[in-house]
C-alpha cells in the first residue's frame, strides 16, 4: 500500500498537508520571518490598521499583530505537536503491553484508563491547573495526563485484533521474543491507526490549548499565543471587531486543515475506503473526540 | 404526492414552532426597556453576596443602600445622618450621639440607643475581623444614655473617629431582631437596616432587588426599584445596556471599569445614555512587597527605577483615553493633610537604568538582563484579570522595565487572590489602589500596619518601626499642626522608600439613563446615594 500516491491525488488533503507544513516550518523559523519583534510596544501605533510595514496591523498595545500571530505558532501548534507526541508515546507504550499482554496487567491498565476517562477532560485539565496554578508548563503537564489514557485505550483494541491473527499465533508459537513480534509484526500494521487518531484528535487539542490561554489559564503575558489574543481581542470585540480576525482566521484554518488532513490520511491508508471514496468519503473510523 | 403533503405539513410545523419560539423573545426587550426607564438595573460584576454589614463579603454599593451609619462624611466634612447631633468629651475620649427619633428599621423595630449598642458590641466582639479600622481596637464600652443617647467610650483620643463611624461597613445598624444568638459574626437572619432601600428579592449569582423604603426617615426615594444584576463580563454589560437589559453601570469596588472606554464612547454617541464622573477618589498604584527579602523588589533602588520606567502620561492618555489623571505621589494633593512637597518622578528610563547601575544591578552580556551577584532582576507582577485596563498597563511597564534589563513576570489572576495575596504576603508586586476620599489618607494609612492590608508592603524598609511608631502617634494626636506634621514624616517615608509606584487618580464612572438627574457622589468610592437619582419627566 503505498500512502504518498493515494495522498497525492487527493487535492484537499495535499493542500492540507502544505499548508500545515508551511506553518510548522514558519513557527520554526518564527526570528527569521516575522517582520517585527513580538514584544516591541509602541502605542503611538495603538489599534492601527495595516500599512505596509504591518499588514496586519497592531494591537492594543501597538505591537504587530502579524509578528504575534507567527511566533503564536510555537505555543498554539508546535506545542500541541509536543503534548501530542507525549501523550501518543506513553498511551502506545501502555495499549501495547495492555493488549498484547493482556490478562492481569491488561486489566490494572485499562482501569486506570477507565479512572481517566470518567472524569470529562475539561473538568480534569482546570483541576490540575487549579492545583499546580497557572501557567503553560502546568497546562502541558494536564494535557499529558488526561490525553495519554484515550490513546492507550485505542491502541489497545487495534493491537489486540492483531494478535488474534494467524501470523502472530504462528510466530509466537516459533518461539520468537515477545519484543521481536511486536517490533517487526505488530508496530507496521498498527501504525496506521495510530496516525488516524493521531492527526484527527490534534484539531480538538489546538482549540483547548487556545481555549485555556483564552481563559487567562495558559502562557502568560507578553508571550503571543492565538487563544489569548483572542481574549484580548474580546474586550474590544464592539468597538474594533476587526481585531477578532486574525488570531480566529488562524485558528479555523488550522485546525480545518489538521482535519481535512485526517480525513486524507485515513483515505489514503484504507484501501476499502479509497475504492468507495466517491460515495463514503465523510465515514469516518476513529472519530475522535477527546 | 402523499410525500410532498407530508413534506410540507412538516416544513409547515417547524415554521410554527420557529416563529412561536420567536414571538416571546422579540416581546420581552421591549418591556424590560419600559420598566427600565422608571428603576435602575446596574451591572455588577459579582454577586451581592452576604449582606451582613458587620462582615467584609458582601457588595458595598449593596450595603449602603441598606444601611446607615450614625454620621455622614461629606465634601464639607462630617455631617449627621442617623445621629442628629454629638457631643465630645474635652479628654476626646466620649462621643455622646443624640439620635434621630423618627427612624425605624426595615422590619419595623425602632432604631433606638439599646440597637446602637448592640450593633457596636456585636463587632466589637469579632474585632479580629475589623482589626484594618482602629477604631475597633479604641472603643472600651458603649453606654445608653437615654432611649435616644448613646455614648462611645475610647480608650485613648482618637482623631479620626467620627470618620472611621461614618464608613459603609462595620459600624453601621442591622435590626437586632436580625442576630443570631446575639451575635452578628456567624451569620444574621435578616438583612434589615435603616437605609432607603430594602432588600426585596436575592437570587445568587443572578440578581438582587432593593424596593424604596416607604417608611425612610428622610422621604422616599423617587426611584422606586433598583436591581443589581450580575454581568461578569464586560462585553455581555455593553450589550445589556444597548439591548435596555441593564441601565445603569458603574466603577467597582475594586476600582475596575467592565466596559471599555470606547465602548462607552458609542453608548453615549447613541444619544440614550451619559456618563458622569467623579472627582479623582483614589490612586491606581503598584505596592511592592518590601518584606520579600529573597526577591529584587526588597531593595530600594529596584523600586524606585521601577517607578521611572511606569508612563504615566501614556497610560492616563491612551490607555484611559484621558478619563484618568496620571498620579505621582500615593495621595493626590485635594486628600485632607496630603499636600506636601515630595519629589517627582516622572517617566526616565535612563535615570531608571542609571539606578541600577549605581546599585550593582549589572547587565549580563548578550542578554540585556541585569544582575546582581547571580541574582536575576526578575520580579512577579499581579494583575486582576477581569480589569480590563491593569493587563495593558502591565504590559506596557513590562515592556519598559524589559528595556534597562528588568523582568517582570505577569500573573493575572482573580481579584479575592489578589486581596489573599496582599494579607499573606505573597507578592513582589501587585496593583491596587487607595481606599477613597473617606479614607485617605488617615485609613489607608492605619492600614500600613494591618496585616490585611499593606504590612508586608512596609514592613521592609529600614525605617519601618519609625515609620509605625509615627502612625500610631497620628492617631492619637488632636493636634491639628503636629499631626500635619508627623503625616508629612509618615508619606515622605514611603515615597523615598519607593513602597507604592503610583499609576493614575482613579474616578467613579456613571454610565447611566440619559434622563436620569441627580447623580452625585459620596466621599468613597464604595457607595452611590441611589436615592437621589430621579428621571426626568
Amino acid at each position: 500500500m503505498n500512502i504518498w500516491s493515494n495522498l497525492r491525488h487527493d487535492r484537499i488533503g495535499m493542500l492540507s498537508l502544505v499548508t500545515v507544513i508551511a506553518v510548522i516550518v514558519i513557527g520554526i523559523c518564527a526570528p527569521i520571518i516575522a517582520p517585527h519583534d513580538p514584544l516591541t510596544v509602541n502605542m503611538s501605533l495603538r489599534y492601527n490598521g495595516s500599512t505596509w510595514s504591518y499588514w496586519l496591523g497592531n494591537d492594543q498595545l501597538g505591537r504587530c499583530i502579524l509578528s504575534r500571530l507567527i511566533y503564536g505558532i510555537r505555543p498554539s501548534i508546535l506545542l500541541v505537536l509536543w503534548i501530542l507526541l507525549i501523550s501518543i508515546g506513553i498511551g502506545t507504550a501502555l495499549g501495547f503491553i495492555a493488549g498484547y499482554f493482556k490478562s492481569k496487567v491488561d486489566a490494572w491498565i485499562m482501569r486506570i484508563c477507565d479512572i481517566m476517562l470518567s472524569f470529562p477532560g475539561y473538568v480534569m485539565t482546570l483541576a490540575i491547573v487549579g492545583i499546580l496554578g497557572v501557567g503553560l508548563e502546568n497546562i502541558v503537564i494536564a494535557f499529558i495526563l488526561t490525553k495519554w489514557a484515550w490513546f492507550a485505550r485505542v491502541i489497545r483494541t487495534s493491537v489486540m485484533q492483531y494478535t488474534e491473527l494467524d501470523y502472530i499465533r504462528f510466530a509466537k508459537a516459533s518461539g520468537i521474543s515477545n519484543w521481536h513480534i511486536i517490533r517487526r509484526h505488530v508496530v507496521p500494521v498498527t501504525f496506521a491507526d495510530l496516525t488516524v487518531i493521531a492527526s484527527s484528535s490534534i484539531g480538538s487539542m489546538i482549540l483547548q490549548i487556545s481555549g485555556f490561554s483564552f481563559l487567562g489559564l495558559g502562557i502568560q503575558a507578553p508571550h503571543a499565543e492565538w487563544g489569548m489574543m483572542l481574549n484580548e481581542a474580546r474586550e474590544v470585540m464592539f468597538t474594533r471587531p476587526e481585531m477578532m480576525l486574525a488570531p480566529g482566521i488562524a485558528i479555523i484554518i488550522m485546525v480545518s486543515a489538521f482535519n481535512f488532513l485526517a480525513d486524507a490520511l485515513q483515505v489514503a491508508l484504507d484501501p476499502r475506503l479509497h475504492q468507495s471514496a466517491s460515495t463514503y468519503t465523510s465515514s469516518k473510523k476513529w472519530q475522535v473526540r477527546i | 404526492m402523499f410525500i410532498t403533503t407530508f413534506k410540507s405539513i412538516t416544513i409547515l410545523m417547524v415554521l410554527t414552532v420557529i416563529l412561536t419560539a420567536c414571538n416571546p423573545a422579540k416581546d420581552q426587550p421591549n418591556n424590560q426597556a419600559e420598566t427600565a426607564t422608571k428603576n435602575i438595573t446596574y451591572a455588577t460584576a459579582k454577586d451581592i453576596n452576604d449582606m451582613n454589614p458587620h462582615l467584609y463579603a458582601g457588595s458595598m454599593p449593596a450595603q449602603g443602600i441598606v444601611y446607615e451609619s450614625l454620621v455622614e462624611n461629606t465634601a464639607e466634612g462630617i455631617k449627621p445622618l442617623l445621629a442628629e447631633s454629638w457631643d465630645v468629651s474635652p479628654d476626646g475620649k466620649t462621643y455622646t450621639f443624640h439620635l434621630r427619633k423618627d427612624v425605624k428599621f426595615h422590619d419595623g423595630e425602632p432604631f433606638n440607643a439599646e440597637a446602637v449598642k448592640q450593633n457596636i458590641e456585636a463587632v466589637q466582639r469579632n474585632s479580629e475581623k475589623h482589626a484594618w479600622i482602629k477604631l475597633s481596637t479604641k472603643i472600651k464600652a458603649c453606654r445608653v444614655v437615654d432611649e435616644y443617647t448613646v455614648e462611645l467610650v475610647l480608650a485613648e483620643p482618637y482623631y479620626p473617629t467620627l470618620a472611621e463611624l461614618s464608613m459603609t461597613r462595620p459600624y453601621v445598624f442591622i435590626s437586632p431582631k436580625d442576630f443570631k444568638n446575639g451575635e452578628t459574626k456567624d451569620g444574621v437572619n435578616g438583612y434589615h437596616g435603616t437605609g432607603p432601600y430594602v432588600l426585596a428579592d436575592h437570587q445568587p449569582e443572578q440578581y438582587a432587588t432593593f424596593k424604596a423604603n416607604p417608611n425612610y426617615w428622610n422621604g422616599t426615594p423617587t426611584i422606586p426599584m433598583i436591581t443589581a444584576k450580575v454581568l461578569p463580563a464586560g462585553e455581555t454589560t455593553y450589550l445589556a445596556l444597548q439591548k435596555g437589559e441593564v441601565n445603569f453601570a458603574f466603577t467597582d469596588d475594586r476600582g475596575a471599569d467592565s466596559v471599555d472606554v470606547e465602548a462607552v464612547e458609542q453608548l453615549i454617541a447613541s444619544g440614550k445614555y451619559q456618563r458622569v464622573q467623579s472627582e479623582s477618589m483614589n490612586t491606581k498604584m503598584i505596592v511592592a512587597n518590601t518584606s520579600r527579602q529573597a526577591s529584587p523588589v526588597h531593595e530600594q533602588a529596584v523600586r524606585e527605577a521601577l517607578w521611572y520606567v511606569v508612563d504615566r502620561e501614556t497610560i492616563s492618555k491612551d490607555i484611559m483615553g484621558g478619563t484618568e489623571a496620571p498620579a505621582y505621589t500615593l495621595f493626590s494633593k485635594n486628600v485632607n493633610d496630603a499636600d506636601i512637597p515630595l519629589q517627582e518622578r516622572a517617566y526616565d528610563p535612563q535615570k531608571a537604568a542609571s539606578l541600577l547601575d549605581s546599585a550593582g544591578w549589572v547587565s549580563t552580556e548578550g542578554t540585556g538582563s541585569r544582575s546582581k551577584n547571580g541574582k536575576p532582576l526578575t520580579m512577579k507582577l499581579d494583575y486582576d484579570s477581569n480589569s480590563s485596563s491593569q493587563k495593558i498597563e502591565a504590559e506596557l511597564i513590562q515592556s519598559a522595565a524589559a528595556a534597562i534589563g528588568m523582568k517582570l513576570e505577569l500573573t493575572g489572576e482573580e481579584s479575592t487572590s489578589i486581596a489573599n495575596r496582599r494579607s499573606t504576603g505573597e507578592y513582589d508586586l501587585l496593583f491596587n489602589q487607595t481606599w477613597g476620599l473617606a479614607y485617605d489618607p488617615q485609613s489607608t494609612i492605619a492600614g500600613f500596619t494591618s496585616q490585611n492590608a499593606y504590612l508586608y508592603a512596609t514592613q521592609g524598609i529600614p525605617e519601618a518601626p519609625k515609620l509605625y511608631k509615627t502612625i500610631d502617634q497620628i492617631m492619637t494626636t488632636t493636634n491639628e499642626q503636629t499631626r500635619q506634621q508627623l503625616f508629612t514624616d509618615v508619606l515622605t517615608i514611603v515615597h523615598d522608600e519607593a513602597v507604592f509606584i503610583p499609576i493614575t487618580n482613579g474616578n467613579i464612572t456613571v454610565v447611566a439613563p440619559s434622563d436620569l438627574k441627580g447623580i452625585t457622589f459620596k466621599q468613597t468610592q464604595y457607595e452611590l446615594p441611589f436615592e437621589q437619582m430621579s428621571f426626568e419627566k
